[in-house]
């Protein structure tokens, strides 16, 4: 289904059946069919409402730079055009510091939290911002002579190399500095919801003293470190974290 | 003999860019196959800008990304129009390429709506398809219906409406909707390949949907569901004397009706029942539909109406809804140049891809030699007394 929302053209799925609606968010150059196999499983006890964010899956791009607090805005403005209280955000990865930002604000008011390989702890940034530039420096100097599809091609890859989601989506490069330079600590220590975290012993994105931190700051939460190196958990194991999920907010 | 230069143009600043890259393509590698032609490709990238290059006759170009490098290497070509078509290739020494036949393959706006045919018939060339009232009337869902009806075709009831109305004064609007029986589906008018088309099955569905249909264009059309609902398609080829590929059934989504993703995004691998593998436009589909014999006329018959109501030409398929309790046929909508011109459904039918292009060019060289016959121009002695 489509809803116009801040004059975007949003793709959103809302299915289930129960009075619990669950709101999904998807991370960083993902969309709403991340998670397609944990919606199925989740289906039969809850509503389930994901959403593609702006410029991801089939929702138009924001028209403007965007940061955690547009995102977050904008889940207020989708919620209220469809008349949505969730009782349960889920967020994945940049999807869960959105969640993290979203509470904080008071845009969105669940009864609980899940994040799954969530991001939003950017210490230690610093460092691999200044790396990252002086490779993109040194690349520039040594790659000026290539024809530009080649140029692309590489910066592509060598980005991926280093673990930097910057060109995924090359159109929102600059929202996504603004985004991955957005620390979300302080804004979970000021939660006071019930919280799990789900998180990867070995996940290649998320180190997992991220998840320790989580658990340390916000007050009560539940940790649940599972044994994989795939930073799309739920993917990898949809039926252990449905049950989970389930679990935690029956 | 001399082969005719058949120039492909696909493309344009439309929703629907990507879809004509395909049919464009599908169209010059069976030009090529005829032995017959000297295909010549005319891009029109999102911009506007006209290209033509034989690189771009490759698929592989469009879909590994490199277009955009190409194109920047690329100078835009430059259209003369008199008395025929000519290319002219900017450079130290312009090149002229005479034009001899042209093949739209363009969908949606800025081309399948008649504005490309509009050039075309200033330049006296001609082309393939539709000329520009039939084009125009069909890629207005609205006025293809209002026609129809004219006629005595059948459609469901709908009502229609331009945007600002509905901006200015939803109130009103959502009144003359009550009239209306749920579910709905909500459209924009000029829009083809299903993109912004909502089901709806209440108010607060029906006011997000016009919204989104809005986003995209300037008038909407909102048309009541059929009962017992059997959605059947039928392509056509000719000018006076019509013939008629194989009523077409394509087999609904979880949502009841073929969105973009199923015809273009999620097409791939589909059987039909004649067990040939079916990607692409055409989604999942049974060839021939499954219809009583009498059903299966009364569909190709009110196919045959509709064509002739808006006075196509060329090429065109009609999509018909059908009450499969009443065995009543509805006209739905019109596609006055089908994805891939539906070769899957030609094949089927006993027409190479091969002839089916062949076929067309022939019938838009005769649709043009008997518009050569028309007179326009004639003498008067009207300035004289000025």
């Amino acid at each position: 289904m489509k809803v116009i929302v801040d004059d975007l053209a949003v793709n959103y799925e809302l299915k289930g059946k129960g009075d619990r609606l669950i709101l999904m968010l998807h991370g960083w150059g993902d969309s709403l069919t991340s998670f397609h196999d944990l919606v199925i499983d989740l289906m039969p006890e809850n509503m389930v409402v994901a959403l593609d964010l702006p410029g991801f899956g089939a929702t138009e791009a924001p028209h403007e730079v965007w940061d955690l607090d547009n995102y977050s805005s904008f889940v207020a403005d989708f919620l209220a055009k469809l008349k949505l209280k969730p009782d349960v955000v889920m967020g994945h990865s940049n999807g869960g510091a959105l969640a993290i930002r979203a509470i904080s604000l008071g845009k969105i008011n669940p009864n609980k939290l899940v994040l799954l390989a969530s991001s939003g702890i950017r210490d230690g940034q610093k460092g691999k911002r200044a790396i990252t530039k002086a490779v993109a420096k040194a690349g520039k100097a040594t790659t000026f002579w290539l024809p530009e599809q080649k140029k692309n091609n590489l910066r592509q890859k060598l980005y991926g190399t280093i673990g930097s989601d910057m060109l995924v989506v090359p159109r929102l490069q600059e929202t996504f500095k603004r985004t991955v330079r957005q620390d979300v600590q302080a804004d979970a220590k000021k939660l006071n919801l019930p919280t799990l975290l789900v998180f990867a012993d070995k996940d290649p994105a998320i180190p997992i003293s991220d998840a320790h931190k989580y658990n340390e700051l916000i007050k009560g939460s539940i940790l649940e470190v599972l044994k994989s190196d795939n930073h799309f958990i739920h993917q990898d194991q949809p039926g252990k974290i449905a049950a989970l999920i389930q679990e935690f907010i029956s | 003999m001399e082969k005719l230069t058949v120039a492909v143009i696909f493309g344009s600043r439309s929703a629907e860019h990507d879809v004509s890259i395909i049919t464009g393509i599908s169209i010059i590698k069976a030009l090529d196959l005829s032995g017959k032609y000297e295909s010549v490709p005319i891009y029109i990238d999102k911009k506007g800008r006209w290209f033509s290059a034989n690189e771009l006759k490759d698929i592989a170009l469009f879909s590994s990304g490199r277009i955009e490098g190409f194109l920047n290497k690329q100078k835009p070509i430059l259209i003369k129009v008199g008395d025929g078509l000519q290319l002219m290739k900017q450079g130290l020494k312009p090149k002229l390429l005479n034009i001899d036949v042209v093949f739209p393959a363009t969908h949606g706006t800025h081309g399948e709506d008649g504005e490309l045919m509009g050039l075309l018939e200033m330049a006296n060339i001609p082309y393939v398809g539709c000329d520009v009232p039939s084009s125009a009337i069909a890629m207005d869902k609205a006025l293809a219906k209002i026609i129809s009806q004219s006629q005595g075709i059948l459609t469901s009831k709908f009502v229609w409406f331009y945007a600002d109305e509905f901006n200015n004064s939803q109130k009103q609007i959502i009144t003359r909707l009550k009239e209306l029986k749920y579910p709905l589906f909500v459209k924009p008018v000029h829009l083809g390949s299903s993109i912004a088309i909502s089901r709806v099955k209440d108010e607060s569905e029906l006011i997000n949907a016009i919204e989104v249909a809005a986003h995209y264009d300037n008038k909407i059309i909102v048309e009541e569901a059929v009962n017992s609902l059997i959605e059947v398609t039928v392509p056509i080829v000719g000018n006076e004397s019509l013939q008629l590929a194989l009523v077409e059934q394509p087999l609904t989504t979880a949502d009841n009706f073929f969105d973009f993703d199923t015809k273009y995004i999620r097409g791939g691998g589909k059987k039909s029942n004649g067990g040939g593998k079916q990607t692409g436009a055409q989604g999942y589909s049974k060839l021939p539909a499954d219809l009583p014999k009498e059903l299966y006329l009364l569909a190709e018959n009110t196919a045959k109406d509709v064509y002739k109501a808006i006075g196509c030409s060329g090429i065109a398929r009609i999509d018909l809804l059908i009450d499969s309790k009443a065995e009543k046929v509805y006209f739905n909508e019109i596609n006055p140049l089908p994805g891939s011109l539906y070769a899957h459904n030609w094949r089927e039918a006993g027409k190479s891809t091969v002839n089916l292009v062949s076929e067309l060019v022939d019938l838009a060289k005769e649709k043009h030699q008997k518009k050569q016959r028309l007179q326009t121009v004639f003498d008067t002695n009207y300035l004289k007394q000025y």
